[in-house]
């Protein structure tokens, strides 16, 4: 199996294995681009957070990618391998642009917004008092645009282990191979990304009105 | 034995069957104990489907389709023209 490796090899400066050719013919660029157009866009506009940004990230993207297509030893692998060009575009346009990519601040990186847990925070404020299903009805608030809001709310560090691993599907280990990361910090910015998320979901339903606190009760 | 602190931290990399196996048999005995820990899981089952369902299905823009495949077309006849 090629390793994960690859996807962050690929497409950039390094030199790799060229493709052997054995026979089988080997897809156009082209139809291999073609199949993941739409995914490829939606995760540049979750890595800008910026339609205008993602349309020119995704040009530059499949710029290089065509470039490099004749490194790629595992065509099953495109997807990731997209992604990963993506992610190191990103970080080159932002560097040329003078701008900064997005890191973990010290302050995020301890225990420290570890202590909320969602899952108590229903239990105790029990914003449903006649459910039998509490926590699935509070899930049942959102809908897709409030999820989406939530989402766009955490920090894009904590955020992009998230987008590969729970949307796209992506294994941690290929995730980590994508961000150029060790998979110890992914499988962390994941923690992180989640309690985020815990945090964002309850603040969300609290501002939003979508459940009453009790301390809302008291008043 | 691990306690809830550390089974809450483990417990999406469990979820995506990234633990090597040694954490996995001390998450899951903690489990055998503790039944808040396997509510929390069973609750995080439930978060993460509800994230991975609302996957980004926002349309690439026509515009910019438009100019992508003219620019694979191209790349197309370029290698054509060069074969």
């Amino acid at each position: 199996m090629t390793s994960v490796v690859e996807t962050r090899a690929t497409g950039l400066t390094g030199p790799i294995a060229r493709t052997v050719d054995v026979g089988v013919e080997r897809r156009s660029f082209a139809d291999v681009a073609r199949d993941h157009l739409d995914r490829l866009y939606g995760f540049c506009v979750r890595l800008t957070n910026n339609p205008s940004d993602a349309e020119d990230l995704v040009q530059e993207t499949l710029l290089r990618a065509m470039r490099a297509y004749g490194d790629l030893r595992d065509p099953s692998r495109t997807k990731g391998w997209l992604f990963a060009i993506a992610t190191n575009t990103r970080r080159d346009l932002y560097r040329a642009q003078g701008r900064q990519v997005a890191t973990v601040p010290l302050e995020t990186t301890g225990a420290e917004g570890d202590e909320f847990s969602l899952f108590e925070t229903i239990a105790i404020e029990d914003p449903f008092p006649y459910s039998d299903e509490l926590h699935l009805d509070f899930l049942r608030l959102f809908h897709d645009d409030d999820v989406r809001a939530v989402f766009g709310s955490i920090t894009s560090v904590f955020r992009l282990p998230l987008i590969l691993t729970v949307i796209h599907g992506f294994s941690c280990k290929e995730a980590a191979a994508i961000l150029d990361i060790p998979l110890g910090t992914l499988l962390s910015r994941l923690h992180r990304g989640r309690k985020q998320l815990e945090r964002g979901l309850w603040d969300y339903a609290v501002a939003n009105g979508l459940v009453t606190t009790t301390d809302e009760d008291e008043r | 034995m691990i306690d809830c602190r550390e089974a809450v931290r483990r417990m999406w990399a469990y979820i995506e069957h990234e633990l090597e196996a040694k954490p996995v048999a001390e998450f899951e005995a903690h489990l055998d104990t503790c039944q808040r820990c396997c509510g929390e899981l069973e609750f995080s089952r439930h978060v993460r489907e509800m994230v991975a369902e609302r996957e980004d299905t926002t349309p690439m823009p026509s515009d910019l389709r438009s100019r992508i495949e003219a620019m694979l077309a191209g790349a197309n006849d370029a290698k054509e023209g060069s074969a």
